[in-house]
């Protein structure tokens, strides 16, 4: 290996997903950049795979994300949003959250009075919900298209070793394909299971959550035109966790739900018309029913015997009339979707009728992060993003969105690095980004940890201050429009060129007015402030 | 602190360049095709940059082991060490300002720094006249020192070195930091010509001085500028103070300061 020229490059991205991509995109939006840093981005999956991905326009992938405005508008801004296939997305203009054991709720809207405080340009939505193959389709055409990226797909990271140099060496990564790259900067955008932290020697801390989210596309009647069309998004806490109606087209959704593993991985091996009725019931039937029937679900696929959908929308009937639910309510499995709507109907998301063939899926969830970004010492001239420094329960949709706002973060130190002259992978150069998103994140993930504590409790006293925390917060709007700037659904208004100063200056002044106002909240409310503070990431 | 020298750096040769009428500046390389020279380099922080920006550059200490520091460090960078790029070029001597002057003669150099190093030297009216020789007509100097304040007395030698102790006890001595008026007042009476064995030239009908004459209290800003640098403990980093922030002699060029000066044409 020893006889190998290395090839010289500044930046060397490990890892073609979405934090990857974009930090490549990035790099490659700026002349600046172009001129003066040789990119590279390492890939050991096919890329042809997402370039070529084709979907039908009824179907959808089961992996989707939030991206939230600020988000987007940095992807804008250098141009890959373009390239995303916007027909394929859906706005999310409004967000209902409640309690599944007191069904207390909040409500977020662009529409309300609240978000007139967000900004004075009007915004409709909250975040837009994206497949993430097409979200890395469109940053894949963006590159392809301003070719000053190098990609190497299909070439996998062999090791990664130090140079042995008097006063430092640089990282060597040793590819596959039996090259050598000398990398001035080594990024860690490959995920979890970073090979290149296990590189830098950054320790990383966390914990799995002894849950599994089981995601899956929804196939489901279009909304009646007396309602609201499906741009609204849902989310039920339950003990078991939160499961989540992702809106995609008029009539398809995604869900994540996330509950226990031993109960997922009965729920996928049942009948997939069982596990509609069950998602239905998630959403619709008191705590009490639910926990019977996950037994019953359990029970069958221990015994062998699995549970016939009969039997199950007998049960289900059974239930509904135990608790007075009225079959033509909204809340009734049983409702007639057709004609005019009962009342309750837009506090629920619409019946799902069938589940995307293949589309059903579960991950185990975890928290983790990295103790730096930033590798010193034996493992200097690395940085992590994305999951490779954080990972998060995705009960607020805002793992991908840390991951571009690291992306956005350290594409700003880059650039100023080298209009200053400096180099990329020192340390100074990159110090500015883990002052701004570490605590950021770490934030993020804190509330999101609490918040899914919090909901898996029972306890009477526990449910009845979230409760009371939430139909508070539900009533202060100010409050909201503060929770709904923390989770990103304004646009950033940071330029690169630094121009419109004094707008900058007037939007920062209300965001900080809005983080204080958070932060008061948090204070003095108690539990009422800390479910707002994690629910601000219900994004 | 680099970024910020860097910074003030890059906005001074790009104005002066644009004020030269040369619109084609590239924003990247601001030295693109500079001789520049640093005085005092110490590990090769400012250089590597210096070159990068696309300068021609020397670094030069009186230090050997300083260096061997820098060129080592260098070595391991392929934009600075590899000698067919189109880039700025980077050398490193280890000689004095002095015997450098003997060797290249005066007006060799396009820009000459030197950082902190003022502030360190026994004879600065000797330093200055040196590193002014070696200016080109029509070049830049540019210095970073300490003011000599009660102020840069208690952040820089009373908490920096007796009480943080970030810095060895007895590296600065008080009496030897310069005023950004003495700087000033120097090149007042510095003709572009002078011989570089004057120390203070007199004034005759010699050419014009570097600084032609004072607007309450301020040079021009073609001909110098003083611009203080302060440290933001909340944000952890150093900040160039904006050119005309209100009272700026008093609280931001009372303890370091950047001193530029370009040398007259004729």
């Amino acid at each position: 290996m020893a006889t190998t020229t290395p090839q010289e490059s500044d930046v060397v991205i490990v890892g073609g997903g979405p934090a990857g991509l974009a930090l490549a995109c990035a790099l490659a939006s700026a002349p600046a950049i172009q001129d003066s840093l040789r990119v590279v981005l390492v890939e050991a999956a096919d890329l042809n795979k997402v370039r070529n991905w084709n979907e039908g326009p009824s179907t959808f992938s089961n992996r989707v994300s939030s991206i939230t405005n600020a988000s987007q508008s940095f992807l804008g801004e250098i141009g890959a949003w373009a390239h995303v296939d916007e027909g394929r997305t859906c706005p999310i203009e409004e967000m209902q959250v409640w309690d599944g054991v007191s069904d207390a709720r909040v409500t977020f809207s662009m529409q309300d009075d609240h978000a007139s405080i967000l900004s004075a340009e009007p915004e409709t939505q909250l975040a837009r919900l994206t497949e993430n193959l097409n979200l890395q389709r469109g940053l894949l055409r963006y590159l392809d298209k301003n070719g000053t990226v190098e990609l190497a797909d299909k070439v996998k990271v062999q090791s990664i070793v130090r140079e042995e140099r008097e006063g430092g060496g640089w990282p060597l990564v040793h590819l596959s394909d039996g090259r050598v790259l000398r990398a001035r900067l080594l990024v860690g955008a490959d995920g979890f299971n970073s090979p290149v932290r296990a590189y830098s020697g950054i320790q990383s801390y966390g914990w799995a959550y002894e849950t599994s989210a089981i995601v899956a596309t929804l196939v489901h009647n279009p909304r009646t035109s007396f309602q609201a069309p499906n741009t609204v998004a849902y989310q039920r806490f339950l003990p078991t966790g939160p499961i989540a109606f992702l809106p995609l087209s008029p009539t398809a959704s995604s869900m994540v739900w996330s509950t226990k593993p031993h109960l997922a991985k009965a729920l996928l091996s049942s009948d997939p018309a069982v596990l509609t009725a069950m998602i239905n019931a998630a959403f619709r039937l008191p705590e009490v029913s639910l926990r019977y029937l996950h037994q019953r679900i359990l029970d069958s696929a221990s015994g062998g015997k699995p549970l016939s959908p009969e039997q199950l929308h007998e049960e289900i009937a059974w239930r509904e009339r135990s608790h007075h639910i009225d079959s033509r309510s909204a809340y009734s499995l049983a409702a007639d979707t057709g004609g005019v709507p009962p009342e309750d109907a837009d506090s629920l998301p619409p019946l799902v009728t069938s589940m995307q063939p293949g589309t059903a899926a579960s991950f185990p969830l975890k928290l983790s992060h990295a103790d730096e970004y930033i590798g010193d010492g034996a493992g200097a001239r690395t940085v992590l993003v994305g999951d490779a420094a954080h990972t998060i329960h995705p009960l607020a949709g805002q793992g991908l969105n840390m991951g571009i706002g690291d992306v956005e973060s350290l594409f700003r130190c880059i650039h100023k690095s080298v209009l200053n002259g400096g180099d990329v992978g020192s340390r100074t150069a990159l110090l500015p980004y883990a002052r701004e998103r570490y605590f950021e994140n770490h934030k993020i993930l804190a509330a999101c940890d609490k918040l899914h504590k919090l909901y898996a409790s029972t306890a009477e006293p526990v449910v009845w201050a979230r409760s009371v925390g939430l139909e508070v917060l539900n009533e202060l709007d100010s409050v909201k429009a503060a929770i709904m700037l923390n989770a990103g659904s304004r646009r950033s208004r940071k330029s690169l060129s630094g121009t419109q100063l004094g707008v900058n200056f007037g939007a920062d002044a209300v965001e900080t007015i809005a983080r204080n106002l958070s932060g008061v909240s948090t204070l003095t409310k108690g539990v009422a402030g800390m479910v707002g503070d994690g629910l601000q990431k219900v994004l | 602190m680099n970024p910020v020298r860097i910074e003030f750096i890059r906005q001074k040769m790009s104005e002066m360049r644009r004020e030269d009428g040369l619109d084609d500046v590239n924003p990247t390389r601001p030295l693109d095709g500079l001789d520049v020279l640093d005085v005092g380099c110490g590990g090769g922080l400012l250089c590597e940059t210096l070159a990068r920006l696309g300068g021609r550059t020397l670094g030069i200490d009186a230090s050997s082991s300083n260096i061997a520091i820098a060129s080592l460090h260098a070595s391991a960078d392929p934009g600075l060490s590899s000698p067919q790029k189109t880039k700025g070029s980077l050398t490193y001597e280890h000689t004095s300002v002095e015997d450098l002057l003997a060797q290249r003669g005066s007006k060799s150099f396009d820009v000459v720094c030197s950082m902190e190093v003022i502030e360190h030297v026994d004879n600065p009216a000797t330093f200055l006249t040196n590193c002014a020789t070696l200016v080109k007509p029509g070049g830049h100097l540019f210095l970073s020192t300490i003011a000599r304040t009660p102020l840069s007395y208690a952040l820089t030698i009373f908490a920096a070195e007796q009480v943080l102790r970030l810095v060895t006890p007895g590296t600065h001595t008080h009496s030897k930091y310069i005023n950004p008026d003495e700087l000033t007042d120097f090149f007042l009476r510095l003709d572009s010509d002078a011989p570089a064995q004057d120390a203070v030239p007199k004034q005759s009908a010699a050419p014009r001085p570097w600084i032609s004459r004072l607007y309450g209290g301020v040079p021009s800003r073609t001909e110098a500028e003083i611009r203080g640098i302060i440290y933001l403990p909340w944000k952890g980093e150093w900040m160039l103070v904006p050119r005309g922030a209100p009272g700026a002699s008093i609280w931001a060029e009372a303890c370091n300061y950047m001193f530029w000066v370009r040398r007259p044409f004729k």
